[in-house]
């Protein structure tokens, strides 16, 4: 039987060629591809930030105890995050709410916080996207991380919204659970290096 | 697909909030660096410190919170492959545009 | 998940399925459908991208030619090369990838079918979104003769065809500070780098979607060396997809602040760097000419030893010489570069890399001599064309050695000897192949044949048509003629070669009016093919022709590499192939089976998110594009509300719409193939 039904069985780990499921199998393809994407921005800040000459430069308005904090909300999140899919796979229905939901406002915060920076900076240091190469470099690259977050958030809420109304995250959106978990887990550790190659060692140099 | 996604050796909840203090501890650790920097001026050493913590807690998230650790060498490979080919690719570039070496001198 | 069975049945396959109106495409994840429409789509744009270079043989076919205005000229050298590149061959690659690539698995569908139908469609709009730049877009001259900045429209000056002057005009590689807001001033350019951004996110999604189908989808025994080589390369330009289009991404999307938001990443007047845009550009770019070879190669692969009648000499050699080239092809992109003034410790180390690129290729053609070597060889129209695409790819590799030598490639740089040499591999190398691939899995898509003779007629017009189009760019490159340049001067003794280069343009147009007949009328006319026309080795060749919706009526069990010819032929004591007697009860079989399902076969249900999502996507690019007027801004949110419902929408629709979910369960044990 599950000979004849091999080929067109994907989908079940016990007949995928390689045993792992194809959802899983393709988000960390798309995250692996990822570094390469976050990797030319940070390159992009490296390069303008160690080029001379600029009137101003991100690490000298830097605030490390701001970052710090929202660095830190951001890690919790992923604390949260493996509790929801925890929940899930035993499920917890409520609990598994609650995480997510949790997870969701943390990331928010962290969201909020980038809001934040960017308005001090803009509005008290006067440092625009268009002030020099190393402002832009800057702004578009944890620009592009808050996006990743925005996204992920959506995608918290969403599985909030089907558990909330749909009754509840089956086997299946638990395997959707452990989707948005890995990509949510990725956008912090992309964060980990940011916050330590771009704002900790930049700002050291001060 | 289920069996798959949940290993039974998967980390527990309590270990799960313990990964999480052992999180907030390197950053607290990497926060104070920074400082101690200040006074210091460790330099080099002070950006190998940093840049170890960070790679730990890179490798916790990833091993722990995301099951690398758990799953099939395939996955390790896609994923580590990315992330050398990257570190590999725009370190040349950095260096053909000449900012690895300003930053050695 | 073990009460699959318990999950209500949304779709039973329905024989055969009727649909066959406007909204069954638009709704379709069927990866032949899909493959289908790649397939005509790229075909549109490579007639686009042929009439555009029929204008500029035209135009260079006299000297001091004012055929074109100079804004004409631009637009038109920069819209061929990126519609060759980005709308032609990497198109009607997917168009093989999709159709293929789960017959050769022995597989239903692909892993993720409503993914499928999302990268061809941000596929779709993303080339309407860039040639909607035709009508849109804007182009003004950032300079007059006087030495007066503004914006005073490209329009006008001697020559005609102004009104094409209003698309991108940058070049297909949009270098930075030319195609930044200072010197490409008007839409044109956002146009250019908004537009493959979109195209990027449709190859991007689909690399994901080919490498877990490789990895996931093969049928029992099918283990990775037992893959046929064209599926090999579909993997291997997958993860070069995989890998490179983030660069690109960026790339573009700091063009596209520096143009749109005011950063200044690239503009040197206020601290950017160029360079940057140079090597972000081929780290990307250089990866992409793999993509752009490699299936070509993958069909040759197929093609050569089904007419030699011999397994691919060096199989695995072939398989891991793909996988190198990739590899390596990741190291090389400095080679591009030699001329803008990069170290020369950088530039003898990406000379000696990219010298070492020839290794792996050539261990590829000597694979396919081996197998052409004494076979029984038999000169059909696609074998034609797979030794046609090895003798001019040889041509342009071998042109390519000297590139990367570095003062050997200063005098090169820029002038008709590099334009020489990528058209002997894109040209004389991909589309030889696709070709060869279209001849060759027409009865597939029809059940019915090409017309030999005018396949041949075809061939041998394109082959006669390239060489005299392309051959006289080498000499005329290292006389001086320099690419992208409006006109030569008639001192300079360039005309007459040109002329031939024109005449020899018009035979490959010739040639193509030739395919295009013969596919119209082999629709129709062609001799009914059968299960298997040409005594294939791939399993591809299983299923009754043309592929039913459902692909295998009962999936096949694989015990070797070229499973079909191991059905039909043994060896000998001399290990010569001696056809079994049971071949042609065999082949019997497999079409009555293959015609009749001997279980009901559920198929994934169609959706039309993916075509909303893609539809949202360029809407927000347009808006982009705009974000200063109150309408653009308005796009903008209109775009992204579409995207997301959208996306709500897939989220929600009924699992049974996964490809694990057209399993049939109730199939009886027995009939393995
Ligand atoms: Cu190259």
């Amino acid at each position: 039987m599950a000979e004849a039904v091999h080929p067109e069985a994907h989908g079940h780990a016990e007949h995928e060629s390689t045993g792992v499921d194809s959802r899983k199998l393709g988000m960390w393809l798309f995250l692996s591809s990822e570094f390469l994407f976050f990797g030319a921005l940070i390159t992009n800040y490296l390069l303008y930030s160690n080029r001379t000459g600029f009137n101003i430069y991100p690490r000298e308005v830097y605030d490390i105890p701001f970052t710090s904090v929202s660095s830190f909300v951001l890690l919790m999140s992923s604390l949260t995050m493996v509790l929801a899919h925890n929940a899930v796979a035993r499920d917890d229905q409520p609990q598994a709410r609650t995480w997510l939901f949790a997870t969701a406002a943390l990331g928010s915060v962290f969201l909020a916080g980038q809001v934040f920076e960017f308005t001090e900076f803009i509005v008290h240091y006067d440092m625009k996207l268009t002030t020099n190469p190393v402002a832009s470099a800057f702004y578009v690259l944890t620009g592009f991380h808050g996006l990743h977050v925005a996204i992920g958030v959506f995608m918290l809420l969403s599985l909030w919204g089907i558990s909330r109304f749909k009754g509840r995250l089956s086997e299946e959106k638990g395997m959707n659970v452990e989707m948005v978990g890995l990509y949510w887990h990725f956008v912090d550790i992309i964060w980990i290096v940011i916050f330590t190659v771009v704002y900790l060692i930049d700002a050291a140099r001060v | 697909m289920a069996s798959d996604s949940h290993h039974p050796q998967h980390p527990s909840i309590s270990q799960y909030w313990k990964i999480a203090g052992l999180l907030a501890v390197l950053t607290a650790i990497e926060v104070s660096l920074f400082y101690i920097d200040d006074a210091l001026e460790l330099g080099a050493l002070n950006v190998a410190m940093l840049l170890i913590l960070a790679a730990l807690k890179f490798v916790i998230v990833v091993g722990w919170y995301m099951h690398l650790r758990f799953e099939r060498p395939m996955l390790n490979r896609f994923f580590a492959a990315g992330f050398i080919l990257a570190l590999g690719l725009y370190g040349v570039v950095l260096a053909a545009m000449g900012i690895v070496a300003i930053r050695g001198s | 998940m073990t009460d699959v069975a318990a999950r209500p049945v949304t779709t039973i396959y329905r024989k055969p399925r009727s649909e066959t109106g406007l909204w069954s495409w638009i709704t379709t994840v069927d990866h032949k459908r899909i493959g289908t429409m790649y397939g005509y789509a790229a075909f549109f744009f490579f007639l686009l991208g042929g009439i555009e270079a029929l204008l500029l043989r035209v135009h260079l076919a006299q000297a001091n030619s004012e055929f074109l205005t100079a804004g004409a000229y631009n637009s038109l050298f920069t819209m061929h090369g990126t519609t060759m590149i980005f709308l032609f061959v990497m198109p009607a690659s997917a168009a093989f990838f999709n159709y293929l690539l789960p017959l050769q698995l022995g597989a239903r569908d692909v892993a993720f079918p409503r993914l499928n139908a999302l990268s061809w469609w941000v596929f779709f709009f993303g080339a309407i979104f860039l040639y909607s730049s035709f009508i849109f877009g804007t182009a003004f001259a950032p300079m007059t003769p006087d030495g007066v900045t503004g914006n005073i429209p490209i329009n006008g000056g001697p020559g005609a065809f102004d009104f094409l002057a209003s698309s991108p005009n940058g070049g297909w590689f949009g270098y930075q500070p030319h195609a930044g807001p200072f010197y490409s001033t008007g839409t044109a350019m956002d146009y250019w780098s908004m537009g493959l951004q979109i195209l990027g996110l449709a190859s991007l999604i689909s690399s994901v979607n080919f490498i877990v189908t490789v990895f996931n989808m093969r049928a029992k025994g099918m283990r990775l060396l037992r893959m046929p080589v064209f599926a090999w390369m579909t993997t291997v330009v997958a993860f070069l997809m995989l890998f490179s289009l983030p660069i690109i991404a960026v790339a573009l999307f700091m063009a596209t602040f520096d143009r749109q938001f005011g950063s200044t990443f690239f503009q040197a007047t206020n601290g950017g760097d160029p360079i940057l845009w140079q090597h972000l550009f081929w780290l990307f770019g250089h990866p992409e000419v793999y993509i752009l070879i490699l299936p070509a190669m993958g069909i040759v692969s197929e093609v050569i030893p089904t007419f030699s009648r011999k397994p691919l000499f060096g199989y695995s050699a072939v398989v891991f010489a793909g996988a190198a080239i990739a590899f390596l092809g990741f190291g090389v992109w400095a080679h591009h570069m030699f001329a803008s003034g990069i170290s020369p410790v950088a530039q003898a180390a990406f000379g000696l890399a990219t010298m070492t690129i020839a290794v792996p290729t050539g261990i590829k053609i000597f694979n396919w001599l081996g197998t052409i070597w004494l076979g029984k060889i038999k000169f059909t129209t696609p074998m034609l064309f797979s030794i046609g695409f090895v003798a001019m790819f040889v041509i342009g590799g071998l042109s390519g050695v000297t590139h990367a030598v570095v003062p050997s490639d200063w005098q090169q740089t820029d002038t008709y000897y590099i334009v020489a040499h990528f058209h002997y591999v894109l040209f004389g190398g991909a589309i030889f192949g696709l070709f060869s691939g279209l001849y060759y899995w027409y009865p597939k898509l029809r059940g019915r044949m090409m017309n030999e003779r005018l396949g041949k007629l075809h061939f041998w017009l394109m082959l006669i048509g390239m060489n005299l189009t392309f051959a006289p760019m080498h000499w005329l490159g290292l006389q001086g003629m320099v690419r992208r340049t409006w006109k030569y001067p008639e001192e300079a003794g360039l005309q007459t070669w040109n002329q031939v280069e024109t005449v020899g343009a018009f035979i490959i147009a010739l040639s193509i009016l030739v395919f295009m007949y013969n596919w119209w009328r082999s629709k129709t006319h062609g001799e009914p093919s059968g299960l298997d026309p040409w005594d294939a080795r791939t399993i591809e060749w299983m299923t009754p022709n043309p592929t039913p919706e459902y692909n295998f009526a009962v999936p096949p069990v694989v015990e070797s590499l070229d499973d079909f010819w191991r059905r039909k032929y043994a060896e000998d004591e001399e290990g010569r192939a001696v056809r079994r007697p049971e071949a042609d009860q065999v082949i019997a079989e497999l079409e009555e089976i293959g015609n009749n399902p001997p279980q009901p076969i559920h198929l994934p249900n169609p959706s039309y998110f993916p075509f909303l999502v893609g539809l949202g996507i360029t809407i927000i690019s347009y808006g982009i594009i705009y974000h200063t007027t109150a309408w653009g801004k308005a796009l903008i949110v209109g775009g992204a509300l579409l995207t997301m419902a959208s996306f709500i929408g897939w989220g929600i629709e009924p699992l049974e719409d996964e490809p694990e979910d057209h399993t049939p369960e109730h199939l009886e044990p027995a009939e393995a193939l």
